[in-house]
């Protein structure tokens, strides 16, 4: 079969390289040229990398990756590089660079950034290795299955490509599902309500493939009795162009998000439980869009944990009696500052949880970010280096593995069947709605 | 000769200083990155943990697991800084006890001790020198030679010419390579505290919530 990729990077002209260089120069900043004259190579970033520990090969070791733009960094922006390159590793960015960029820098970094974490130095190196991206991103090369993804969501406004009805038509029978659940007509999952507290966001992999995680978010609302809405036409929490490095689309799907909130003159942007989306809307979009929001963004388990602890849900968590663990999403936790909340949430819903090894900041990644699910050429390096996560998971003698990313629970879902752990996954406001205790007054 | 030298070191080390400079200039010249997201946590802690708790060996798997290299490392930068002060103290006559000249003397040996280990490990683990370019290796013997020649002279005065004339060299050379990661390490420090600080994970706590 051809590989479309390959066959992109062979085509590449001299002016598709001198474009990506000086795309790769207009995203760097004093940070990042401060982040590359730092690195010793002294290696230590090593076992902090699920894909070196799973596979051992020079070309998954941190530094390396990094090695590979900090050498183009050397080679064209850096006196000692532009003169005697061999001496400090500057170099060239050609056909064979890039070559090599899309295999390390796409296919071997789920941009985790649990290597920044274990810097010596303090490299944040995934914030180098997008860098890189954003150059690859400008001349179009892009593994295909990330870059669909992407052009997906920009032409049809989510990255599933779900149509607005099909949308609206989920929604209402989700709502009835609610009704009849909480035994309530009233109950309902208000779309487009002009003036809500909250515009609630989701991942299109719920309406699509999971509604329980919608539906449960719809009950707890609903016993919250809170003001908030759906929006009918931009309602994608996640952002692929965050992963591609593509800015400009990051920046327009992350716009959509804002510019529904001013539609629908919300007080408070709620990202439902998704790493990625959580750090490209809550962190990055601001700096995307060169603006501060006049209104507030936040996670749905920050919503819900205040829920708990203002009294206005009461949880029993003898409805959830099987032992859960908790798999710590990346850029939820380590790049979004979302540690506790998660765990708070699942104290008061579940009888039995067990926190796996290492845990918060510390955690290791599932192998499934990066925008790794949607390359499918990199899917057997994806499962091989899910293996640190599934051997965390099976330590801990947990039946049920929660987590706050989608992303997150499709690399579970496919670990589990991989490695046999025989475990079920759900988010965290699944737990909290199943343990709901519904007041009727 | 000895002035010579001297004027040599001083000469150097201000070239060190001044290109130092230059390169931090020009790395200020990328521009600074405006942050517009609101931050949720203390970027101040962020940065207090990045020089303090941060920097010790069980916050970090990298160092925890390697307890060798940490602590290698860390007394490599003791005696180097101590290998330093010496130098000045010869430059500008101090006067130095019996006794803190042994400590130093400790000091250098227990400093190349550390970064002889190092350039060891660079050479015989295959997995560093795939990641390593000359610059490693020459920038780790040339400050190798310069602790050893400051262990010599606190036996040998005579070495005083050798000694001085390692220390130019080095100077000269610092801006060339990795040693210029002795301005640009706190500056990456501060960056990256500021980073996970501001966005409330690190330092890390449990939060009332």
């Amino acid at each position: 079969m051809k590989d479309l990729l390959e066959e992109k990077i062979k085509q590449l002209k001299p002016e598709d390289l001198k474009k990506a260089l000086q795309v790769f120069r207009e995203k760097l900043n004093q940070e990042y040229a401060a982040y590359f004259n730092s690195c010793i190579h002294c290696g230590l970033c090593a076992d902090s990398c699920h894909y070196y520990l799973t596979h051992k090969d020079v070309q998954s070791l941190p530094a390396y990756k990094l090695n590979l733009a900090n050498g183009i960094f050397k080679k064209y922006f850096s006196f000692v590089g532009k003169n005697i390159p061999g001496w400090i590793g500057a170099k060239e960015f050609n056909q064979a660079m890039v070559r090599e960029w899309v295999d390390s820098l796409f296919g071997r970094c789920t941009l985790c950034g649990r290597c920044s974490l274990n810097c010596s130095l303090g490299i944040n190196i995934h914030l180098l290795i997008r860098t890189a991206r954003s150059a690859l991103a400008s001349i179009r090369i892009v593994p295909l299955g990330l870059q669909s993804t992407v052009d997906t969501a920009l032409e049809k406004g989510n990255n599933m490509g779900i149509a607005k009805e099909d949308w609206i038509e989920t929604v209402e029978w989700l709502e009835e599902e609610l009704q009849e659940e909480v035994s309530d007509k009233q109950a309902v999952l208000p779309m487009d309500k002009k003036g809500a507290r909250l515009f609630y966001t989701v991942n299109p992999r719920e309406p699509m493939f999971f509604p329980l995680s919608i539906l449960a978010v719809g009950k707890i609302f609903y016993a919250v009795g809170e003001s908030w809405t759906f929006s009918g036409d931009n309602y994608d929490v996640t952002n692929y162009g965050y992963y591609s490095g593509d800015d400009e689309a990051a920046a327009t799907m992350s716009d959509r998000l804002v510019q529904s909130m001013k539609k629908l003159d919300c007080k408070t942007l709620v990202l439902a439980e998704c790493g990625h989306g959580l750090n490209a809307n809550r962190w990055e979009a601001p700096e995307w869009l060169s603006k501060k929001y006049d209104f507030e963004v936040k996670s749905i388990l920050e919503i819900v944990a205040d829920y708990i602890r203002q009294g206005r849900i009461k949880l029993d968590p003898s409805l959830n009696p099987n032992p859960v663990t908790l798999h710590d999403p990346c850029n939820l936790v380590r790049l979004g500052g979302i540690v506790e909340e998660q765990r708070y949430i699942l104290k008061h819903a579940v009888a039995h949880f067990i926190e796996m090894y290492p845990n918060r900041q510390k955690n290791f990644c599932c192998g499934g970010g990066g925008g790794q699910l949607a390359m499918t050429r990199f899917s057997q390096r994806r499962l091989k280096a899910g293996q640190i996560k599934a051997d965390q998971i099976r330590k801990t003698g947990a039946k049920i593995v929660a987590t706050p990313c989608h992303n997150c629970i499709d690399q579970l879902m496919e670990l589990n069947k991989h490695y046999k752990l025989g475990v079920e996954v759900k988010t965290i406001c699944e737990f909290a709605a199943d343990a709901l205790i519904i007041d009727k007054s | 000769m000895l002035s010579l030298l001297r004027f040599g070191v001083i000469s150097s080390f201000l070239f060190a200083i001044i290109s130092l400079s230059i390169l931090a200039l020009k790395t200020f010249s990328f521009g600074k990155k405006t942050l517009y997201a609101k931050p949720r946590g203390d970027a101040k802690k962020g940065v207090l943990y990045a020089f303090g708790r941060g920097m010790l060996p069980w916050e970090k798997e990298s160092s925890s697991k390697h307890l060798i290299t940490y602590f290698a490392g860390m007394l490599y930068h003791a005696g180097i800084f101590a290998a330093l002060f010496y130098l000045i103290s010869l430059i500008f006559p101090l006067e130095l006890s019996k006794l803190f000249i042994s400590f130093l003397r400790f000091l250098f040996f227990l400093g190349f001790l550390g970064g002889f280990t190092l350039l060891f490990k660079r050479i015989f683990l295959p997995t560093m020198r795939k990641i390593s370019c000359p610059d490693d290796f020459a920038a780790n013997t040339l400050v190798d030679l310069f602790l050893i020649f400051a262990f010599v002279h606190t036996y040998l005065v005579r070495a005083t010419p050798l000694f001085f004339l390692v220390a130019i060299v080095m100077f000269l050379y610092i801006p060339v390579g990795k040693i210029r990661h002795c301005v640009f390490f706190f500056y990456a420090r501060i960056l990256f505290g500021l980073f996970y600080g501001r966005r409330g994970v690190l330092p890390p706590k449990t939060h009332k919530i």
